[in-house]
């Protein structure tokens, strides 16, 4: 299953973890909720399953396209390595080379050849992407961002320097270190910063999470530093907004010059540790080293090149033929196999995972869905769990909530059904129907992908086994899935988000304020607007009481069972299966000496700068 | 001269129809302008925005005067860049166009190279085994869709054996002809085995008919060859429906080649030319489409003149008597 999503807002995640291979590098730091890895070699051991995976019904959604399987997660913290010898997890530092207990040093140069989901490209510059998790993954390694989510749940500075609120968290001053360049040799100051987080503020996703910004301005005491304000108090302001992409920093000269000629727009420049060097739509992504990137001694690796397949079997394949050295997929057969196989190392990324779902539109003039008692009977007839079997390989947890294990409002259990119960679901559409004469008919979109579509047959056929007249199934391409979705063209829609461990990395795809009309394009894809949730989120981005905001977080998942917004279906796991010879992605050490979050805090990304292959 | 100017009349009348289509059929999307400047710039454009997106695509002039202006961006080639991936459209068609070139060109080429001598030995040696052999495996082959194929092969030669990678990446045949041939060995085989199967068929059906004719028992009365009557006497005058076969095949070759070139993820014009339908880039099908019309009427055109040659009642406006 597939999905992908939109995850602009930075995301989540958790826990240090990664995974190594008997000779890792580094040590390890807090394991936190990180599994961890056994050799598929030796130790064909099965990576816990609880915080893994699923398969989803919903999964197809945005994003690539694994066919089958779960659901993914988010590259939090959570990680799980098939590989040989010890669960031993590294840290890398930013030391020089960092070395496993062994005493193994990575060693820098070579190529790196990854396959991924999809091309879920769009502009590059990153006001204007609309990207899935395959554009992140890619895109991250030109641009860096200004925060990033570190290993104790918070955020640290990353690009930036420095970030510093207020006391009531209204102003936010954002410094630039010195000495940074963009690849094209333009300074990072504090006049980028400002540059890029003006154009910020009028992108389609990056505006939208940069709503409460009412000034960006530069410091005039220093050159260096942008002032930003905010109409509210937002504590987690570095967490949501600038660790993911709106606080991606491109370069001002390129992307003034990209505003006179478009074919500039698909050649990022940014101070990322890779720098652009060829993109060809649906074939390839190649990136050559920054040698001078400050983030020393990052990246090991001297070019890395992207290649989309979007079908995950024929990913598998292509690493099974030698032609990619590394792969990502959500697709529970091929994480089944990975973790059987001899030959293929893989890490498994399980923490603060995305869910895969059914997104409903629910409030769309005159459609059956305004009614809570049709939405939870599309819930009651829902077999969640023998999707998860029969498409994805047993990979997989069934979900009851929008929150997996890891994040902050998980639940066990909530009012959400999540054993199918067909009795009840004919009872609430007859009592509907008794009172809406004429033929119930709804709408479910899917992509093009396989494993999408036979999730949606299945929901066809229970859905009008429990009264609906007809489901008409709409195939969508990856290209415009993510669109529709903005556009809120749909009725039901599969779908994949919301990893992340802070509610307020969730604000703008359930709050009131990011639910326009249909046509205008909305991170609010099923236009929520209920005003209780909207209290919950804005409590919630004011206050930095841990134990309220889980109180806030706990009640936002109740009121999701009880309304039945969404048709939840598994939380999601990513699998990275690799060559032999590839020492898979680590956690690594941030400027300010926290351990960055496994991953690239986001579901399915990791950091390549972090790979190195023998040579 | 005569028959080859009617012809080529012909030709352009189809390029013209074509071309007209492809230039003004952004006028009969559904939805209309609204649609199509919601896809072009994201939604929520300004009026001004809105009109600079319809003066763009000509959709505020007259059909006759869209269809000139298109024609005029299409000489010059001033395509214009891809909506979604700002790629130049012409650099994208431009690199796409050898790939599927090459692809059907060696697709062909195998194809006709094992039909010819297998077919006109199994129409000498009708009945024998090797004939029998022959006809039953290309029965099979016929019943093999390239969807079928293209995985089977891969499975076999790309991930069990290595020997070729997969997905195939296009490398020029002049900087890497090694790499170049492996990234097209399985999809021109893939296109190939049909093929074969189709060319051997019919070539052998019309070499028995053709090895009957009067003229070849003269041949033979005169003590020609083997070898001389098989390639020198008879495989020219069999030629007419393998020829005509090919030529029609390039139609169809063209729908398989999209199967072929997705499954492998080859980016020729089949994969551009879908991919861009799926998100929405007009222009891009546009140019495409219409490269691949004319592409088709040119080789149907050489087909023809083609025929003239193997035929000269083609020429002299009596084939049919």
């Amino acid at each position: 299953m597939r999905l992908g999503c939109l995850t602009p807002g930075v995301i989540d995640v958790t826990s240090p973890v990664t995974a190594g291979r008997e000779s890792t590098d580094i040590e390890m730091g807090d394991m936190g909720m990180a599994h961890q890895t056994a050799s598929s070699r030796r130790h064909p051991v099965r990576v816990f399953a609880a915080l893994t995976i699923s398969i989803g019904l919903a999964a197809s959604a945005c994003g690539g396209d694994d066919g089958g399987s779960s659901a993914d997660t988010t590259s939090g913290g959570g990680a799980e390595t098939t590989a040989p010898g010890t669960d031993s997890t590294a840290v890398a530092t930013t030391a020089p080379p960092p070395t496993t207990a062994a005493g193994v040093e990575a060693v820098p140069g070579g190529k790196l050849v990854m396959g991924i989901e999809a091309d879920t490209s769009s502009p590059w510059r990153p006001y204007e992407m609309i990207c899935a998790i395959s554009c992140y993954q890619v895109i991250r390694n030109i641009y860096d961002s200004l925060a990033m989510p570190n290993g104790e749940g918070g955020w640290s500075p990353y690009l930036a320097e420095s970030i510093t609120p207020n006391e009531d968290y209204t102003e936010w001053r954002i410094t630039a270190p010195a000495d940074v360049t963009f690849h094209d040799d333009t300074p990072f100051d504090g006049a980028a910063i400002v540059d890029n987080l003006e154009r910020a503020k009028t992108g389609v996703v990056t505006g939208n999470m940069l709503t409460p910004v009412t000034g960006i301005e530069l410091d005039p005491a220093d050159p260096m530093t942008a002032i930003v304000t905010l109409d509210t108090s937002w504590a987690s302001f570095p967490l949501t907004a600038l660790a993911g992409q709106a606080g991606m920093i491109a370069s001002p000269t390129w992307m003034a010059a990209a505003d006179e000629d478009e074919t500039l727009k698909s050649k990022p420049v940014g101070t990322g540790p890779f720098v652009y060097s060829d993109y060809r739509p649906n074939e390839l992504f190649a990136m050559k080293k920054n040698t001078n990137y400050w983030n020393s001694p990052y990246p090991y690796l001297d070019e890395i090149e992207f290649r989309p397949i979007p079908d995950a079997l024929s990913r598998r394949d292509a690493l099974k033929s030698g032609t990619i050295d590394l792969l990502h997929t959500t697709n529970g057969q091929t994480i089944a196999e990975f973790r059987d196989t001899q030959e293929f190392p893989m890490t498994e990324i399980a923490n603060n995972a995305e869910v895969g779902y059914t997104l409903l539109h629910v409030t769309q003039e005159g459609s059956p869905l305004l009614d809570r008692r049709v939405r939870c009977a599309l819930a009651y007839a829902t077999d969640e769990q023998s999707l998860i079997d029969a498409i994805g390989a047993g990979v997989g947890q069934i979900a009851s909530g929008p929150f997996s294990p890891t994040q902050v409002g998980y639940l066990e259990e909530t009012e959400y059904p999540i054993v199918q119960d067909m009795a009840e679901a004919q009872r609430l559409i007859a009592e509907y129907k008794a009172e809406h004469p004429g033929p119930l008919t709804i709408a479910l979109a899917t992509t093009q992908d396989n494993t999408s579509r036979t999730t949606a047959e299945f929901q066809q056929q229970w859905w009008e086994e429990a009264g609906f007249d007809e489901v008409t199934l709409d195939q969508i391409d990856q290209g415009n899935y993510i669109v529709t979705a903005l556009l809120g063209n749909f009725q039901v829609f599969q779908w994949r988000n919301h990893g992340g461990f802070d509610l307020d990395q969730q604000y703008q795809w359930w709050h009131s304020s990011s639910a326009p009309e249909v046509g205008s394009l909305a991170l609010n894809f099923g236009r929520i607007r209920d005003t209780r949730l909207d209290a919950l989120l804005e409590e919630n981005r004011a206050s930095d009481d841990p134990v309220r905001k889980q109180e806030i977080a706990e009640e936002v998942n109740h009121l999701f069972a009880t309304e039945c917004y969404n048709i939840w279906g598994a939380y999601t796991t990513w699998g990275i299966a690799y060559k032999e010879n590839v020492h898979g992605p680590t956690v690594f050490r941030l400027p300010d000496g926290k351990e960055a979050v496994f991953g690239a805090g986001m579901a399915g990304t990791f950091y390549p700068m972090t790979i190195w292959i023998d040579q | 001269m005569r028959y080859v100017l009617r012809r080529f009349a012909q030709l352009v009348l189809v390029v013209v129809v074509v071309t007209f289509l492809a230039a003004v059929a952004l006028r009969f999307l559904p939805g209309g302008n609204d649609v199509i400047v919601a896809i072009r710039s994201g939604g929520g454009v300004t009026p001004e925005q809105y009109q600079a997106v319809v003066e763009e695509l000509g959709l505020d002039k007259p059909i006759l005067s869209q269809y000139f202006s298109w024609m005029g961006d299409f000489l010059s080639g001033d395509w214009g860049t891809t909506w979604t991936t700002n790629q130049s459209i012409s650099t994208e068609v431009k690199r796409a166009l050898p790939i599927s070139t090459y692809l059907m060109v060696y697709g062909q080429f195998v194809a006709l190279a094992f039909a010819v001598p297998v077919a006109v030995w199994s129409a000498y040696r009708q009945n024998s085994r090797f004939d029998r052999v022959a006809t039953t495996s290309a029965f099979g082959m016929l019943s093999l869709p390239n969807y079928i194929v293209a995985p089977v092969l891969m499975a076999l030669f790309s991930v069990q054996r290595k020997w070729v990678p997969f997905p195939s990446t296009y490398h020029s045949l002049w900087d890497d002809p090694v790499a170049h041939f492996k990234a097209f060995v399985l999809p021109a085989a893939t296109i190939a085995i049909p093929l074969y199967a189709g060319y051997m068929r019919l070539l052998r059906a019309d070499m028995i008919g053709t090895l009957q004719s009067d003229f070849i028992t003269t041949a033979r009365a005169k003590g020609v060859g083997t070898r001389r009557l098989l390639f020198g006497h008879a495989l020219r005058p069999s030629l007419f429906s393998l020829v005509t076969s090919a030529a029609v095949n390039i139609g169809s070759l063209m729908g398989g080649v999209v199967i072929v070139e997705a499954f492998f993820l080859l980016n020729g014009m089949g994969r551009l030319t879908v991919e861009s339908i799926f998100r929405h880039e007009y222009p891009t099908v546009q140019y495409s489409v219409v490269i691949l019309a004319l592409i088709y009427v040119g080789i149907n055109f050489v087909v023809d003149l083609a025929y003239a040659w193997i035929d000269p009642r083609v020429r002299a406006g009596r084939a049919l008597g």
